[in-house]
């Protein structure tokens, strides 16, 4: 059996598991795991298991531990503890108050809000785990409260959260840039007019969700004074002096993004405990649920880590781009067929994973067409995120179930997400047919 | 004996969460104010994510904090379905062996070699590999005793559920109340 | 036909990715296709801070080693990282890559790790680019927030930097919102990552190179070949010093020719400051041959092998100029 059977072989047994209710991380890891071990001990076409046992778990050592060793990561939980802590500070509570008092009469306003700051945490991370991690735990528990259908209340902020790597700074672009020896500075300036396309969107996608079914959102019947509006504004200066810090701090030249997180987790406990709304229990509590929710992220990531190496082994990627190079398609046909390629691996597999198996193939094969790699890196960014929303595995759509519970089991967020999905074909369309969407602002900029 | 076990791990799992925010904020003050800088603080963060992140699996295995996809499975009878959930926690028995497996190898050769990490301090490798194992070692445990649990319920006749145990829900619905 | 998967941590572009290229179709060329290299880019197989272990493992059977992420156990590469007087790129890599062919106790070090030397590269000489004032002097160095990189870190620090630690894809961004003052590089890479648009001036410090960076292969999987592909393997790996020096100098002339076109101001450090860094990195040395000592490699030897190598091949370009530049013209 060679070794791009096994590949596809392992993409229908993850499928057949995920539909048999084992975790997600397990059924990554195992799969990847017996996967890489049959690989191994049939390369020489002779059975060979004892090098197969050492290289096999060699390689599923090296990329998980890899995975959690980073130093870029540890703003996840950084952030998430962020969340918990500004939460049990009442300072997320403070400044919802604050969303709902002024957005009353808009019908969703409060979700439009919180993809807005999706939106404007995507300004200061370039990760959308990050994004909707953080933006998952703040937001979503609060629209709940307010009574906001959990479908709407989860699903709006899964898909916010995709907007972490099209709004700079972004880590995909830098790894993008790296591959095609583009300017990351160019590719920043290039995501932003097609992220704004993207949180335009999905704001309109909750208007209109709200405005059939208004039952999913709170009424917009209550009013509040202008006395009620001025309170509630100035009861929410912690948040904005957290994200003043957080901006200024960035782009002021004292921290870096990683470092914003852990400067603002010190901010905003050193805020609780001056207002007394916080104690070293709710701290301790509010760490350790952070611990919980992190360990089973991570291990998810962990395990489709694992997997994309087993991918490569397989060569099943350079299969598919192969087929569609040697096809000769016209330009519109090639750029449906790699739509259709980053969909299907999106499906399964995590951004960076599917950037380092496809990159080396496609870019060449971009490059003979004579298309603008800019442009290029923009829709792959996109089509990269659409993935990060798309069913069987998810990441963004996990994030938010761990962080959520009981009240949204994830085909829940899953089928909320459908509508957020057709409008982010219908921009990715649109980014597609209009390159000048994501050149304008980075041929002005020179 | 696995959960005050638990209950330590992630004790020391939430310490290295705090220790993160204060080490890297404390670079930052160094760098800003005293322009200086802890030593080694990118090496010692990417220890302490170790802990962090595994030390907690345990608890959060026990916690049922590890998500499938359901809809499918919900169609099927409840037995059936207590059922997959033993197989869930067997699959995940086999991935994890073979990490248990290569991280102890892993952490006997940075040991014996006395492999350290380029830095001012040259901080040595093992803590990382050692803290691995723990986690790791401790998830592995919890599972096999969900899966033997599980079994067990499930031939004196019971069902099994793996909804999350989730604090949070908990909490909120304290606040609401 | 032989597969041999390649893992490499790097992007398929740049300077590198060119020379591994050039190695893997070499291969296949001598080998007149016996042997065919399958190059896992971007660290899909495995990172650079887990390449030994997953070559030793097998999990690839040849892959790229980066010195500077095993200390202890690559100590022996890393005497190509050391802050010695080596400017020159083909130079450094020829006297590497000489010492570890040649040098007995090195090979039976790496064979001990189930390894075996096959080819190097380096990064080619270390320089600093800054926003705003200048590095003109050793003294200018003081009170500046510098990333640096490894020995040649160490050496700005000891000389009064306020050392920041970002990788060199965030050097951009640190040194346009003014989180770093300077960043030490490399010019193709400084080119490649387009860092000229923030930097303001880059002195050329004309010391040293990192130059611990090379293919390596599983020795299980080197043993089983023939010996006619070994010897392809081996003297392919030999070769490729002189095809990435080539290449690596015209990268170097042509991203200084861009910088001064953006308006970059290059500044050569003049000898007798260079002489103070040099003399700064002393210490490292020292520390380098306790470390080499304690894994069982005669180290105050290689140092002065090493040495002797670098004289040997700057004589040699001094006399006859770089092969390439024969063969040219
Ligand atoms: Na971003
Ligand atoms: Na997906």
């Amino acid at each position: 059996m060679d070794a791009a059977t096994i590949g596809l072989i392992a993409f229908g047994a993850v499928l057949f598991l995920l539909a048999m209710r084992v975790p997600i991380a397990f059924s990554l890891a195992s799969v990847a795991t017996v996967g890489t071990f049959f690989i191994f001990a049939f390369r020489t076409g002779t059975f060979m298991p004892e090098r197969a046992i050492r290289a096999t778990t060699s390689m599923v050592f090296s990329n998980s531990f890899d995975l959690i060793h980073s130093y870029d990561l540890s703003m996840i939980p950084l952030f998430v503890a962020l969340g918990h802590i500004a939460y049990r500070a009442d300072i997320t509570t403070k400044i919802y108050h604050a969303a709902k008092v002024w957005l009353t009469r808009l019908p969703g306003g409060v979700a439009m809000a919180s993809v807005m700051g999706c939106g404007g945490f995507s300004a200061i991370t370039g990760s959308s785990i990050a994004c909707a991690s953080t933006m998952g735990r703040i937001c979503t528990p609060e629209m709940l409260r307010m009574g906001y259908d959990p479908r709407l209340a989860t699903a709006s902020v899964a898909a916010g959260g995709t907007l972490g790597s099209l709004i700079p700074p972004s880590v995909l672009f830098i790894i993008y840039g790296i591959f095609t020896e583009t300017s990351i500075s160019s590719l920043f300036l290039a995501g932003v007019l097609p992220g704004l396309l993207t949180l335009a969107g999905f704001i309109l996608v909750i208007a209109i969700w709200v405005w059939r079914s208004p039952e999913i959102a709170p009424p917009t019947d209550v009013r509040y004074s202008s006395k009620e509006r001025f309170r509630a504004a100035m009861e929410s200066w912690p948040a904005v002096m957290l994200f003043v810090l957080i901006i200024g701090g960035i782009y002021g030249g004292i921290f870096t993004a990683t470092e914003a997180a852990a400067v603002c987790v010190v901010a905003a406990t050193l805020i609780g405990f001056a207002q007394g709304k916080l104690n070293l229990k709710g701290l301790w509590d509010a760490v350790k649920e952070t611990c919980i929710q992190t360990s089973a992220i991570f291990f998810i990531a962990a395990g489709a880590k694992i997997f994309v190496a087993f991918i490569a082994l397989t060569n099943v990627a350079p299969m598919i781009v192969n087929v569609v190079s040697d096809a000769q398609l016209s330009v519109v046909v090639l750029m449906l067929a790699i739509a259709v390629i980053y969909l299907v691996l999106g499906m399964f597999l995590d951004p960076i994973g599917i950037m380092v198996l496809t990159l080396p193939l496609m870019i060449p094969l971009v490059e003979s067409y004579d298309l603008n790699l800019i442009w290029f890196g923009v829709v792959v960014i996109k089509l990269l995120e659409i993935g990060l929303i798309t069913p069987p595995v998810g990441l963004n759509v996990f994030v938010i179930a761990n962080v959520v519970g009981k009240d949204a089991p994830i085909d829940k967020i899953f089928a909320g997400i459908t509508r957020f999905l057709s409008v982010d074909v219908i921009v990715l369309a649109l980014i597609m047919s209009f390159p000048m969407i994501s050149l304008l602002i980075p041929l002005g900029a020179r | 004996m696995l959960v005050p076990l638990e209950k330590i791990l992630l004790g020391l799992g939430a310490i290295a969460v705090i220790l993160l925010g204060v080490l890297i904020t404390t670079n930052v003050v160094a760098r800003a104010v005293f322009s200086s800088s802890v030593p080694d603080s990118v090496t010692m963060v990417r220890e302490l994510m170790v802990a962090a992140i595994l030390l907690p699996l345990g608890a959060a295995t026990a916690n049922r904090a590890h998500i499938s996809v359901a809809f499918i499975s919900d169609q099927f009878g409840p037995r059936l379905r207590s059922w997959l959930i033993v197989i869930g926690s067997v699959m995940g028995l086999i991935a994890l062996a073979a990490l248990l497996y290569a991280g102890t190898r892993e952490f006997l050769s940075v040991w014996e070699k006395g492999s350290f990490f380029y830095g001012d301090l040259n901080l040595p490798k093992w803590p990382g590999r050692l803290l691995f194992i723990i986690g790791i070692g401790a998830c592995w445990l919890r599972l096999a005793e969900l899966a033997i649990r599980d079994t067990r319920t499930i031939l004196s006749g019971g069902i099994v559920s793996d909804e999350q145990n989730h604090t949070i829900d908990a909490l909120a619905e304290k606040e609401v109340l | 036909e032989t597969v041999l998967i390649h893992g490499e941590a790097g992007p398929n572009r740049g300077a590198r990715a060119n020379a591994l290229q050039w190695f893997a179709d070499q291969v296949a060329e001598r080998s007149s296709g016996d042997l065919r290299m399958d190059i896992q880019w971007g660290g899909a197989l495995f990172k650079a801070n887990a390449a030994v272990q997953s070559l030793a493992d097998g999990v690839a059977d040849t892959g790229s080693v980066i010195a500077v992420y095993y200390p202890q156990e690559m100590a022996a590469y890393g005497i190509a990282d050391l802050p010695v007087n080596n400017p020159d790129a083909w130079v450094g890599m020829r006297a590497t890559d000489e010492l570890m062919r040649t040098n007995e106790a090195v090979a039976e070090n790496l064979a001990e790790k189930n390894l075996v030397y096959i080819g190097t590269w380096t990064t080619s000489q270390v320089n600093i680019g800054c926003k705003g004032d200048a590095i003109r002097s050793v003294a200018d160095i003081e009170g500046k927030k510098v990333r640096g990189v490894g020995a040649y870190g160490k050496v700005f620090g000891e000389a009064g930097a306020n050392m920041v630690n970002m990788s060199i894809y965030d050097a951009y961004q640190g040194l346009d919102t003014g989180l770093i003052d300077c960043s030490q590089g490399y010019s193709y890479a400084v080119s490649a990552l387009k860092q000229a648009e923030v930097m303001d001036n880059y002195t050329m410090l004309n010391w040293g190179q990192v130059g611990g960076v090379g293919i390596f292969m599983n020795k299980d999987m080197f043993d089983s070949l023939t010996a006619e592909q070994q010897e392809v393997l081996t003297t392919t790996g030999a070769d490729m010093a002189d095809e990435f020096g080539r290449m690596i100098t015209i990268a170097n002339d042509k991203a200084i020719a861009s910088m001064k076109e953006q308006g970059v101001e290059i500044i050569e450090l003049p000898d007798a400051e260079r002489a103070k860094l040099v003399e700064g990195g002393q210490k490292f040395l020292a520390a380098w041959v306790e470390t080499a000592e304690a894994s069982g490699l005669p180290g105050d030897k290689m140092l002065e092998d090493y040495a002797a190598l670098i004289a040997k091949y700057t004589q040699e370009r001094d006399t006859n100029g770089y092969p390439w530049a024969q063969s040219g013209n």
